[in-house]
């Protein structure tokens, strides 16, 4: 049976998330996927003690990432882009340096993510949304 | 000038909404005809019950005919219970032809065909909601007859600079037909509707076609919509070309223009800075400021704030970061001063700016997707109802600014809009302001 394009990136997809999962309980985080928040859904949010970490995975296409990322500066605590290219450009690490992101690259075949650039603390959170998010998000189980 | 206020009838769960702000805010209803078909018992009611200061005109809706046929059918391809009863009604050659091959020119080659496609084309706009409507019970508290339609619509079709040459003819004789027959003083006004591609916009031979061949009917005014044609992202060219095309068809004031789908660069246009160069625009409740002509799905609905100094809607979470960019959400009243102070946010606000957040409020469904089950969020009813409201109080604002205010004024209104968003929105977020004055004032 042929496998579609949309397929296989989904799968692959899958792959780098799997890998984020183990890498963040590893750190010590509990791990929710696909939370949504104003509309759009983060593909990861890992929790610690009371801080919250977005994380936004993407294959390839680190600037749909970082446009995703703006939403989450009303309610995340840490904001991150995990991205599963062998090579991180200047361009992204540049962007992501400015706008106080961390950046995670991801082996999508081993499952292995590494930080390339670990976040900065966001002081734009709203607090009024971000009350409405941890309400939402008591309905979402662990991944982990 | 006045600006005619209209607004787009499309659901039922939306009639309320033709009282709001207040009763009589708007000029008048336009309501699809394959609506009036499929529902005319509770189209009657509506017109009756909510809009009695009001009046109506049914877009006959004919050029849904002249597409490929899977725009019109259901998911058994079947033709939408709507446009079937809507085919019945006009009869041939598209009782035939529905749902199976397109209307094309050659079907009205004989001109008889034509002259008695558009003789039923009109009787219905003329009676079958109003049979409906006299039998009403609302109709018992009705001093006066029955009114009929502000104007009857001759049957019209899309036209784009390939489609133009070979649909006009088509559409001027029918308009003709139309105006010897109904055009006789004392009973309703006679439009065409000028349903443009956005590429006759920029073109100026196809506009002079157009203009000058409907010159040639007796024609009470039109309704023009151009589109897809969102006005915020419109090119300086095609806003320069709606407005050179509205003011040719309007004809110094002699023929009404309502754009069928506008926002406020339309307003604008129609009012003070605009000279008036449309008589009236209408809009739906829930937006419409644009749409296509072959309709597209709608995907999943997310809730959207209107921002009245960018006169334009955007997603919550993007009205979120901009105002909390610009420190709108310190308080009520930071929020009122800097954003907006309408009825309808004071309400919401209650005087905590955390309240904003009821203008996002979703809930969470999980739906079965391709790759298993995912979560999505939906708008609540009542948060719909908000942004909703919200947006038609501004709405009425706008059209009164337009209408009241001086060109200095007006164009000031829009550089405060850059200054006080150009920060948080980028230069292309206010971009569309500088668009709006730059065509409106060359």
């Amino acid at each position: 049976m042929k496998t579609s394009r949309s397929e296989t990136a989904s799968a692959s997809e899958a792959r780098v998330v799997g890998g984020l999962v183990r890498f963040f309980t590893g750190e010590g985080y509990r791990v929710r996927l696909e939370v949504p928040n104003m509309g759009q859904s983060a593909d990861v949010v890992a929790s610690r003690s009371r801080w919250l970490t977005f994380v936004e995975a993407k294959r390839h296409d680190w600037r749909r990432a970082l446009r995703q990322c703006q939403a989450h500066q009303a309610v995340a605590d840490y904001i991150c882009v995990a991205i599963s290219l062998r090579s991180v450009s200047n361009a992204l690490l540049q962007e992501a340096k400015d706008a106080g992101y961390g950046l995670i690259r991801c082996d999508p075949a081993l499952q292995i993510c590494e930080w390339v650039l670990q976040p900065s603390r966001n002081t734009k959170v709203w607090p009024p949304q971000r009350r409405r998010l941890m309400a939402a998000m008591k309905a979402i189980d662990y991944a982990d | 000038m006045p600006i005619d206020h209209w607004m787009m009838f499309s659901t039922f769960a939306e009639q309320r909404h033709f009282e709001y702000p207040e009763k009589g805010t708007y000029q008048g209803v336009v309501i699809n005809a394959n609506m009036a078909a499929y529902a005319p018992a509770g189209l009657a009611a509506f017109l009756l019950e909510k809009t009695a200061t009001a009046t109506y005109i049914i877009d006959p809706l004919t050029h849904a005919f002249q597409h490929d046929p899977e725009a019109i059918c259901n998911s058994e391809g079947e033709p939408k219970s709507s446009i079937k009863g809507l085919a019945e009604a006009y009869g041939e050659p598209i009782s035939t032809l529905v749902g199976s091959r397109p209307l094309l020119p050659k079907h009205f080659e004989d001109r008889k065909v034509l002259g008695a496609f558009t003789e039923r084309c009109v009787e219905f706009q003329l009676d079958h909601l109003r049979s409906f409507m006299k039998e009403a019970d609302a109709a018992k508290y009705v001093d006066d007859e029955i009114k009929p339609p502000y104007a009857v619509v001759v049957p019209y079709f899309f036209l784009t600079e390939t489609t133009y040459a070979d649909w006009l003819p088509i559409c001027i004789d029918a308009a003709k037909q139309t105006c010897a027959n109904v055009g006789d003083g004392g009973g309703p006004k006679v439009f065409t509707a000028v349903v443009v591609s956005q590429g006759i916009l920029l073109d100026d031979s196809a506009q002079e076609a157009i203009s000058d061949g409907f010159s040639s009917a007796a024609l009470d005014g039109y309704l023009l919509w151009v589109d897809d044609l969102d006005e915020k992202s419109a090119s300086k060219g095609e806003l320069a070309g709606l407005l050179k095309l509205a003011r040719r068809l309007r004809a110094d004031g002699r023929r009404e223009v309502i754009n069928l789908h506008g926002g406020y660069f339309s307003i604008l246009a129609a009012g003070v800075l605009g000279k008036s160069a449309l008589s009236g625009v209408t809009h739906a409740p829930e937006f419409g400021e644009f749409r296509s002509v072959v309709p597209v799905g709608g995907g999943i609905p997310i809730a959207r704030y209107y921002i009245p100094s960018l006169h334009t809607r955007v997603r919550y979470r993007d009205a979120l970061r901009m105002f909390t960019a610009k420190d709108s959400l310190h308080s009520a009243a930071s929020f009122h001063e800097g954003v907006c102070d309408c009825e309808k946010c004071k309400e919401v606000l209650a005087n905590d700016a955390a309240n904003f957040t009821l203008f996002g409020e979703s809930t969470v469904k999980s739906v079965r997707r391709k790759h298993g089950i995912a979560r999505i969020e939906f708008p609540t009813t009542e948060a719909k109802r908000r942004c909703l409201c919200h947006y038609l109080q501004k709405k009425r604002i706008e059209y009164q600014f337009a209408e009241t205010a001086s060109d200095k004024q007006l164009l000031s209104d829009l550089d405060s809009g850059i200054q006080a968003y150009q920060d948080v929105a980028g230069l292309e977020g206010v971009a569309h302001l500088q668009r709006w004055k730059d065509t409106l004032t060359a």
